[in-house]
């Protein structure tokens, strides 16, 4: 066993012959911090990811979730830890570029004190609607809206959840109005949307995708601005008539912000060689995702400096504040 | 296909040999696996229902990693086993200790504890594994047969709903409590602040978190239940010195003598069928399950001035329903693929996991899957009530181990458990908080019942409360209009004027006195 690992370390070391630090790291344990629950699609990616980095690292990678205050307890945590490449977080679209915004006294700096690893899923969210409201496409929908001003409500898994910044961004691009209604999580949330209690909902493609397949509700647009190759025939918003309309929820792999260059380089090569292998592939696209094209750490910290900027005035404007 | 193919089905798939290459001999044997994954799963969610504080979504999450190289159902039926073994296991450490191992078996202390103080711990212990068996078969019965419908049952419960439920159910709580009605109605509403911390559904405002970012998702109802049941119980213990060891003197047998079983089973019956019908629902339902039947028995009981002195129903009832609500929970996971707790959640991640995505379709595209994992959980309450009921004896040993060696255990145990919900030390402080809570309210003989269902129904009852008014427009009648929902409140009301009669107050104010 001792004699794979160095056998492993040394090729390793081989293959980044320039990086002196990368020739002893990983010489313990890998903590991948989760910042959500156990079995939920943050979590299960990284475990995915997990056990491919463990056999290419060569060192255990021990996934752990800390959760609370909107992940940002372990997004927090991992940004006060040892820059030493041995703590990292999956950072997501809620602790790097929604909460920021969301919370007061926010305590991390999601650009600064983060290296940006890689990118790992992209999902989009979906219009979806209940079966009973009489549209069919975006455009029959909009103009239910005028026609009924108020009448109709859309379900989000929390207050300043894509989906309730999704339904804002389209109230306003639209000038209809229609009432949030904030769940505990999306599960009830959808629960409501299949009983008809709420008509409409802007769901992540992964959690609607079988009551789409199996017809309980009816899809009537992506909300990414190109086409999910899951539901190919179906419009994106941008497409009908809402130019520019882009909301996907994202989620990736980050490290402390004084984590040393190769040990950034050298898990974000493998974190991508991870993603593109066909098994874990097969499988992060069976919840909903796709293949990032934002592939190298410089790249990925610039796509979060866009999003923290996209973000933060429509949490603003959505009234949406956890103070 | 009918009832009787779909179940030949399941059991084969349970049953099934499935070749396996054994590494050291290098040799491909057709062993049963999904029945080993099944005894696996019973044996662990015994063991860690018997651990106060570790629960099943610790354990499960533990495990997840482990189901990658499981085929699906075999991971499932492992992962339900523990779920429902977990169950079983919860009532010991209630009955033994005075330690809810689970958060469903809280009110199993209430009376489980005085049976075991009284040298009645066997039959107590007994009495639970028989009733969660019971449950268990009919529930599973029930998946069997009507999930499909009863998935269509719970979508019939909207916020109205459900906020008209817990007014019920917030009603039955000062009903709960056996002292002072007055202490009992101050504990519901101490309960009902301590839901108020963390971050409002509706605004994202945060309440009462002094800036601390643990408190913004409320304090853990795990948290709250060790340490006002647990860690105060071993406070009023130390003060003791080791007087607890007097209990194992009088344990005069170990099975339910002929009484008992006479007492028992109309317990059992109406557990189950609450707890099968409160598991359904996928807001909060199961939990509610156990104290819903505990106060249902304690109206209807001719023994009921025997209730929180040891009386066999209140140790039936409710561990029956548990039981139950543990089962049918699966039903809105296996129909609609929405969980209904946190365990459900991590049921979902675990197809995930294998690539199945969790919903309405599983059923036809992966019927053995399906299938089976019902047949198992059939299979599976089998195998722990004859695992259960020859450890009885064992676990009675237990009590003769004397407290100053149990005591320090079940204090790390708890800690290990409590910090395990979400990684961090901030809930193990927050447990030891509430143990000091916890013990000022023994000292001051409030009841932590009382306080605990405040705790669960608060939060809830608000969130489905405003919900519903937001759904509505602000009309408040919805909640006469919807007739599920009047029933309930209807309900509630008779209830109210019951408790606030004078001759049943008087009556209630002997039972007062009487202790």
């Amino acid at each position: 066993m001792r004699a794979t690992l160095a056998a492993l370390l040394a090729a390793a070391a081989s293959f980044f012959p320039s990086c002196v630090p990368a020739q002893s790291w990983p010489a313990r344990p890998v903590h991948l911090v989760v910042p959500y629950a156990a079995g939920g699609p943050v979590d299960v990616s990284a475990r995915l990811v997990g056990a491919r980095l463990q056999a290419a690292l060569g060192q255990p990678v021990v996934v752990e979730n800390k959760t609370g205050a909107g992940g940002n307890i372990a997004a927090d945590f991992v940004a006060k830890s040892a820059p030493d490449g041995y703590t990292l977080v999956m950072g997501a679209i809620a602790t790097h570029a929604i909460n920021p915004a969301l919370y007061p006294k926010f305590p991390y700096d999601p650009v600064r004190d983060f290296r940006h690893v890689a990118l790992v899923v992209q999902v989009p969210n979906v219009l979806v609607v209940n079966n009973d409201l009489p549209v069919k496409d975006v455009r029959q929908l909009i103009a239910y809206l005028k026609e009924n001003p108020g009448k109709l409500d859309f379900a989000s898994g929390s207050t300043g959840s894509t989906g309730h910044l999704a339904g804002e961004l389209f109230k306003q691009m639209t000038g209809t109005y229609m009432v949030h209604i904030p769940y505990k999580g999306s599960s009830p949330a959808v629960l409501d949307l299949l009983a008809g209690r709420v008509q409409l909902m802007f769901d992540n493609l992964a959690s609607a995708l079988p009551n789409i397949q199996s017809g309980r509700v009816r899809a009537l647009a992506v909300t990414t601005p190109r086409r999910s190759a899951f539901l190919p025939e179906l419009p994106t918003l941008d497409e009908s008539g809402l130019k520019g309309f882009d909301m996907t929820t994202w989620w990736g792999l980050m490290a402390p912000a004084k984590t040393p260059e190769a040990v950034v380089e050298r898990l974000s090569a493998e974190t991508l060689k991870a993603m593109d292998d066909p098994e874990v592939k097969e499988k992060l696209r069976a919840m909903g995702s796709e293949t990032p094209t934002v592939r190298s750490p410089a790249a990925f910290t610039a796509f979060v400096e866009k999003e923290l900027k996209t973000y933060a005035p429509l949490v603003k404007r959505s009234g949406a504040s956890a103070d | 296909m009918g009832i009787i193919d779909t179940l030949r089905l399941g059991f084969g798939e349970v049953f099934s040999l499935q070749p396996m290459l054994i590494p050291w001999i290098k040799v491909v044997v057709p062993i049963p696996f999904n029945i080993l994954m099944c005894l696996v799963g019973a044996v662990l969610g015994t063991l860690i229902g018997v651990l106060p504080g570790i629960g099943p979504v610790a354990t499960i999450a533990m495990l997840l990693p482990i189901t990658f190289n499981l085929n699906p159902t075999g991971a499932l039926i492992m992962l339900a086993g523990i779920y429902y073994g977990a169950q079983y296991g919860g009532s010991t450490t209630a009955i033994l200790v005075n330690l809810p191992g689970e958060s469903s078996s809280v009110v199993t202390c209430l009376d489980g504890y005085q049976m075991a103080r009284r040298g009645r711990a066997g039959p107590a212990l007994a009495t639970a594994a028989i009733g969660s068996f019971f449950a268990g078969c009919v529930a599973t019965l029930i998946i069997a047969v009507a999930a499909p419908p009863l998935a269509e049952v719970a979508l019939k419960f909207g916020p109205a709903e459900y906020f008209s439920l817990m007014v019920l159910g917030l009603v039955a709580a000062v009903v709960l409590a056996h002292g002072s009605l007055i202490k009992a109605i101050a504990m519901v509403i101490l309960g009902l602040l301590l839901g108020i911390i963390g971050t409002d559904v509706n605004s994202g405002v945060l309440r009462f978190t002094f800036d601390i970012p643990e408190l913004s998702d409320g304090i853990g109802f795990v948290v709250v239940a060790m340490g006002m049941f647990g860690t105060a119980e071993i406070i009023s213990n130390l003060e003791q010195g080791e007087s607890r060891e007097i209990f194992t003197a009088k344990v005069s047998h170990l099975f339910p003598t002929k009484e008992d079983w006479k007492r028992m089973w109309a317990p059992i019956l109406r557990g189950t069928a609450l707890g099968s019908a409160l598991g359904i629902l996928p807001g909060g339902g199961a939990l509610l399950a156990s104290f819903g039947a505990y106060t249902l028995e304690k109206k209807v009981s001719r023994y009921s001035h025997e209730f929180g002195k040891g009386a066999i129903e209140g140790v039936a009832a409710p561990e029956s329903a548990n039981n139950a609500g543990a089962q049918t929970s699966f039903i809105p996971m296996l129909t609609l693929g929405i969980p209904s707790n946190a365990v459900m959640a991590l049921m979902i991640g675990a197809l995930m996991i294998q690539g199945i995505a969790p919903g309405p379709q599983v059923m036809n595209e992966k019927p053995q899957l399906f299938w089976g994992l019902i047949a198992s959980m059939w299979v599976g309450n089998l195998m722990l009530v004859v695992l259960n009921l020859p450890m009885i004896g064992m676990w009675i040993k237990l009590l003769t181990v004397p407290y100053r060696y149990l005591f320090p255990s079940i204090l790390v145990f708890m800690a290990i458990g409590v910090y395990s919900l979400s990684n961090n030390a901030f809930d193990v402080l927050i447990m030891a908080v509430f143990g000091v809570l916890g013990y000022i309210c023994v000292k001051l003989e409030c009841e932590p019942a009382p306080m605990i269902l405040g705790f669960i129904l608060g939060p809830l009852m608000e969130e489905n409360l405003r919900r519903a008014m937001l759904l509505s427009r602000g009309d408040a009648t919805v909640f006469l209009t919807k007739p599920i929902s009047a029933g309930f409140i209807i309900a509630a009301a008779i209830l109210l004027v019951i408790v606030s009669l004078p001759a049943l107050r008087k009556k209630r104010e002997e039972v007062f006195v009487e202790e």
